[in-house]
């Protein structure tokens, strides 16, 4: 383990000299940029000419076609008197927020009693992480069966005798958004113990030797001295469950197609159903650039906040 | 006859695979989503004639009609349309004409007499600017209700004939340890149930009044509180694991015994025909309950891209001619569990479900448009699903909320 205050002398000691060494790394070879004009073309023409273009769209009256008749910003009005909408939104809010906390939260907690050395610790790893080899459509059909209220489990605790078990999120309009939640993190909590579990294995044992020559409690090392130096990972984590929210369409699909009514809708199944069930074209795209702004300004603060951090860490 | 037919198709066959790529001028692409069992045994009765007739068939399933349509008109955006390609008539296809993609088969509908033929209100959603841009092959019902015979004797009902009488019957239902209704907790299913409240309270012209207006004064109007007051009432006779359930699930639960109603389209015919059961017997068929009789319509069309110029094709033409047959008519429906776009056409072969609707629909006055896929706007029939599945899967939002919403979501998409 690199002392991290030696990490910051090397790098301080001569600033100068970094900084010309950075400036060389950015300077590549003219083939080297030859070679990266065609996969620069399709990410600028593909990935943000699109975005200008579902922008465009959405400030025309376009129906099953586009068509460019401009009418201001109509369809965000539209857009924004609709109820579906706002529902979708804030479930979005709770989805992504049980989602990615429970994500983090159960998957650091597993990865942390693997890292206990539990005994059998590639069965249990494979038992958690087998829900991630199946797509959010199976998961949603699986947990579909589990949670109806006729034939899953309310079903099987009933038969067991307990007559007044109740398990019926998924047919409750107030509650069907939670078990988005359920089935998601279900499925993801493997992969967010992988990483941790990787995390952990990186974490110096001289580290554990002084704590326990100090006496410190293992829980308080955990939360005190590892937690923090783990920050990366929990980085990591945030950023690949946040992509996962922002486009989840498949598990509500599969899970609950929106409902009861559009209980359980999100954004993203808003977009695709109005752009490809109700020739909306320009409503949809409204829909997918309010959606898009909103995660720019939820997420670009934490990772501003995040890669500065790193770079005043390295870097000053 | 059959025989015939299949050395033709052989010779289609045989054909397709010498000279692929040649362009055949009877050959015709057909892009559908009719990919289920009944569906496309129904298809098949069509692509049988218009292959004996001397045409080659190129098939294109896709499953999901909002698939279905995307592809349709991405290939026609992207320059390779298919020839023939099933699509709602309506608002939307009318926008495709607007831009010029669609060919007539205006030739064919006036030598066979399609205005005279079709139901008036098929005509007038068939056609844009006077040409037809369409070739309406059936005509589904929607507001029918089927229920199974001896779950009503075991309560002791008998076939409820207004929305008051059917409270009460399904309040004894429910006692009698039956579920009264099985809904398939969808938007789309619930809608249908909706209209046929709204058209049983309401009436039929009250009905064709509001939705060929969507005027405000109406979606105000006190009759139209009575009918979310009615659809309310409904509510405690549905299973608790309703949402989400699929409308052959639903329908299956009828068949068994386990519910005793369920409100949906005649393609629910199918299933019962699947499970050996003849329609009109141990499973019965009747119209929603209503103040007076009346056939909510909707409508499976094939329209016909512009290959060259606005003019068919011979291909597009005899396809057009071939759909609207007499026998291909009856054969296709009699599989599809429809009856025929023509209403010319002899009802005696087909179930007794269906012969009342053809009777039914001789009289124009009876004919309603659906708002799922051809009444209105797609997007008011998007926002009429959104706030009905709203209010119905709601626990706490009154029946005048509900109204207030109604008019909100419509005026919002209009």
């Amino acid at each position: 383990m690199p002392d991290p205050a030696q990490d910051v002398l090397h790098y301080s000691a001569t600033p100068q000299d970094a900084h010309q060494k950075g400036r060389r790394r950015w300077r590549p070879q003219w083939t080297a940029r030859m070679a990266l004009i065609p996969a620069m073309a399709i990410t600028i023409f593909c990935f943000y000419g699109f975005i200008i273009w579902t922008f465009v769209i959405s400030l025309t009256r376009s129906r099953l076609l586009p068509v460019y008749k401009f009418t201001g910003f109509d369809q965000y009005g539209r857009l924004f008197a609709n109820e579906r909408w706002w529902t979708a939104m804030q479930n979005l809010a709770i989805h992504g927020f049980l989602f990615i906390g429970g994500c983090i939260v159960f998957g650091y907690l597993l990865a942390i009693l693997i890292d206990r050395g539990v005994k059998a610790e590639g069965l249990f790893r494979t038992v958690f992480m087998l829900p991630l080899s199946m797509s959010f459509i199976v998961t949603g059909v699986i947990w579909q069966w589990v949670m109806n209220p006729g034939l899953g489990l309310q079903e099987a605790v009933r038969a067991l005798g307990w007559a007044g078990f109740e398990f019926n999120w998924i047919v409750r309009p107030d509650r069907s958004i939670y078990t988005l939640a359920i089935a998601g993190i279900w499925q993801q909590v493997g992969l967010c113990m992988a990483l941790f579990l990787a995390g952990l294995r990186n974490i110096d044992p001289n580290i554990w030797k002084a704590a326990r020559v100090d006496g410190i409690p293992v829980w308080r090392v955990y939360l005190h001295i590892i937690t923090p130096m783990m920050r990366t990972v929990f980085f990591t984590v945030f950023i690949l469950m946040s992509a996962i929210v922002m486009k989840a369409f498949d598990l509500v699909v599969a899970l609950t197609g929106g409902g009861p009514g559009f209980s359980s809708d999100l954004p993203a199944r808003f977009v695709v159903d109005h752009i490809l069930n109700r020739q909306e074209l320009g409503l949809g795209a409204a829909g997918a650039f309010v959606l898009l702004c909103t995660v720019i300004a939820v997420i670009a603060p934490y990772i501003y906040f995040e890669l500065q951090k790193e770079r005043s860490g390295r870097g000053h | 006859m059959t025989k015939l037919s299949k050395v033709a198709a052989l010779a289609a066959f045989l054909s397709t695979g010498v000279s692929a790529g040649a362009l055949h001028a009877q050959t015709a692409e057909v892009l559908h989503w009719w990919t289920s069992g009944s569906e496309q045994a129904a298809l098949a009765e069509v692509r049988k004639v218009f292959e004996a007739s001397g045409g080659e068939w190129v098939d294109t399933p896709i499953a999901g009609g909002g698939n279905a349509r995307a592809a349709a008109v991405n290939r026609m955006l992207g320059g390779d349309p298919a020839a023939v390609f099933q699509f709602s008539i309506g608002q939307q296809l009318r926008e495709l004409a607007d831009q010029g993609l669609l060919a007539n088969v205006d030739k064919v509908a006036s030598e066979e007499n399609w205005d005279q033929k079709l139901p008036p209100l098929i005509v007038k959603a068939a056609k844009y600017d006077g040409d037809y841009i369409a070739a309406p092959i059936n005509i589904h019902g929607e507001n029918w209700m089927f229920y199974n015979k001896a779950a009503l004797e075991k309560a002791g009902v008998d076939v409820p004939k207004s929305w008051n009488e059917f409270v009460v019957a399904a309040q004894k239902l429910k006692d009698a340890g039956i579920i009264p209704i099985g809904l398939g907790g969808q938007p789309w299913q619930e809608r249908i149930m909706f209209n046929s409240v709204l058209l049983g309270v309401a009436g039929r012209e009250f009905y064709a009044k509001l939705y060929s207006t969507l005027d405000d004064d109406l979606l105000d109007s006190d009759t139209m509180r009575k009918v979310f007051e009615t659809f309310a009432a409904l509510k405690p006779f549905v299973d608790e694991g309703s949402p989400g359930r699929n409308w052959n699930e639903a329908t299956s639960m009828v068949i068994k015994g386990d519910a005793a109603f369920q409100f949906m389209g005649d393609w629910a015919k199918g299933e019962i025909i699947a499970a050996g059961i003849e329609p009109g017997t141990t499973v019965g068929c009747a119209f929603a309950p209503a103040i007076d009789t009346a056939y909510i319509m909707t409508v499976d069309a094939f329209a016909f891209s512009a290959m060259d110029g606005e003019e068919a094709t011979p291909a597009q033409a005899k396809m057009a001619h071939v759909m609207l047959e007499p026998d291909v008519q009856i054969a296709f429906n009699k599989k599809k569990g429809s009856i025929p776009a023509r209403l010319d056409v002899p009802a005696d072969s087909f179930d007794s479900c269906a012969q009342t609707a053809i009777k039914t629909l001789q009289d124009e006055k009876t004919h309603l448009v659906s708002t799922g896929l051809f009444g209105v706007p797609s997007a008011v029939s998007g926002a009429i699903d959104d706030s009905i599945s709203n209010f119905w899967n709601s626990t706490d939002m009154s029946p005048a909320e509900g109204q207030a919403q109604f008019h909100q979501a419509i005026s919002n998409a209009k």
